[in-house]
């Protein structure tokens, strides 16, 4: 096994002066995008660097607590993102989404570092960080839209919700196809994903170990093992976010409350 | 019972009984609170004041779903439906509160909608058939009660008539715009003005 080849700043220098090529075709077709391409790029070395900074630190302390506090920093904002993609929203969406990807983000990540890696300690920062960020990167994606097809079902098919209630159903009975429908559209993402991975894309991830020396077999099966565990985690989330929504949208009664539901 | 929509009462103060048997017409104006008052006797939507009660109890005591059965409101037209019409009939006859005691099919042939209807998926269907096989869906659990949003608004006369002889003897709050209707039917009529 190789060690991987060191990246100093002149190299990564010359990959930034590729981004005039962006900034080139919007001066010349006037995009407009000048602005936002200057933005982007300096967003993007601010936050990667602060990432690595932070890392640093996390990965030289040897303890629990930065770990710990890091991972529910990483929880927050997926769950913001998460939520904020949906078009409508009710009060307490927040806390669903945040509940939600904290329990199927959380529990996933650390089966993969026990059970499935097997690492000593288990929160040791250098397996959990990025396994636990990768799997949350891809359920918020499963949460966001298994949340917008519920919402949306709740809102604009509230007659149908209401004809099935009419006609006796319970609250579970008469959300039962809204709560079909929004872990459908949650969960295809990945499915669809890890039909043509490998054949079409090479997986950040794998990607990432193949240029830091890794051999193939193993960055395939780490690979593997990152699909698994996001899969899992997007149906547990979305699962768990839809059924907290629809907690939160009957009431006792038996009643939709539809007027809990607002666009954004 | 009062109901508020934002921050006007659309009615308030209102007090009605509907005796066994009897027919209690609601008449008034687009907009004047007909639909929403057979809502809230439905308990799909909660009064911001007063109570309904069949006998002595309420909706809280009997549990909403079956105060539902036995006081069962059917919409004027039913919403965007998947499927077909058999199948939802299935699907109802899964709830707890379920146990299909008429066969709606048979009643909506005496109003002359054929059983292969039933089959045929509810986009394809027109108005009229749309508005028997939902009625009939409505009675299918022999409620006590019932509530109607204009049920005969997409049918032709012969058809009203059909349904209007299965539906007499019937207690039931209806709503109805139709004048000569309402005269053939009602025992009660209450008026609802503008608010």
């Amino acid at each position: 096994m190789n060690g991987p080849l060191e990246l100093g700043w002149m190299q990564l220098a010359g990959a930034a002066a590729l981004l005039l090529l962006n900034a080139g075709l919007s001066v010349a077709l006037r995009l407009g995008l000048e602005r936002t391409i200057a933005v982007a790029a300096v967003r993007a070395a601010a936050q990667l660097a602060l990432l690595g900074l932070v890392l640093e630190s996390i990965f030289g302390w040897d303890r629990w607590e930065p770990v710990a506090g890091w991972c529910f920093l990483m929880i927050v904002l997926a769950a913001r993102a998460g939520v904020r993609r949906s078009k409508r929203r009710y009060t307490g969406i927040d806390s669903v989404g945040f509940v939600a990807l904290a329990v199927a983000g959380g529990s996933t990540a650390w089966l993969a570092t026990t059970v499935l890696i097997g690492v000593e300690p288990w929160w040791a920062p250098r397996y959990l960080i990025p396994l636990l960020g990768m799997i949350l990167g891809n359920a918020l994606t499963g949460i966001s839209l298994g949340l917008d097809r519920c919402l949306q079902e709740l809102d604009e098919g509230a007659e149908r919700v209401d004809l099935a209630l009419a006609l006796g159903a319970t609250r579970s009975e008469a959300a039962r196809p809204v709560a079909a429908e929004a872990l459908r559209a949650g969960m295809i993402p990945i499915l669809n994903s890890m039909t043509v991975v490998g054949l079409v894309t090479i997986p950040g991830m794998m990607t990432g170990q193949l240029l830091g020396g890794v051999d193939p077999g193993t960055a395939a099966r780490y690979q593997l093992l990152i699909l698994f565990l996001i899969a899992a985690a997007t149906a547990a989330g979305t699962g768990l976010a839809v059924f907290g929504s629809l907690r939160a949208l009957f009431d006792d009664q038996h009643r939709l409350r539809r007027e809990r539901i607002s666009l954004r | 019972m009062g109901r508020r929509v934002d921050d006007r009462w659309l009615f308030r103060g209102l007090d009605l009984s509907v005796a066994g048997g009897d027919v209690l017409v609601v008449r008034g104006p687009s907009g004047c609170g007909k639909t929403c008052l057979l809502r809230l006797l439905a308990w799909l939507d909660a009064p911001d004041e007063g109570r309904v009660t069949l006998g002595e109890r309420g909706p809280a005591d009997i549990g909403a779903p079956w105060w539902r059965r036995r006081v069962a409101y059917v919409p004027q037209t039913p919403p965007a439906l998947q499927g077909t019409p058999a199948e939802f009939l299935a699907r109802v006859g899964t709830f707890r509160t379920g146990n299909a005691r008429r066969d709606p099919v048979g009643i909506a042939e005496g109003w002359g909608l054929p059983p292969s209807t039933w089959d045929q998926p509810w986009s394809r269907l027109s108005g009229g058939e749309r508005q028997r096989a939902l009625l009939a869906l409505g009675l299918c659990g022999d409620p006590e009660v019932l509530l109607l949003d204009e049920p005969t608004s997409a049918l032709d006369d012969e058809a009203t008539a059909a349904v209007e002889a299965t539906l007499s003897g019937r207690t039931a709050v209806w709503v109805t715009h139709d004048a000569a209707q309402a005269d053939r039917v009602a025992t009660n009529v209450l008026e609802l003005g503008t608010p």
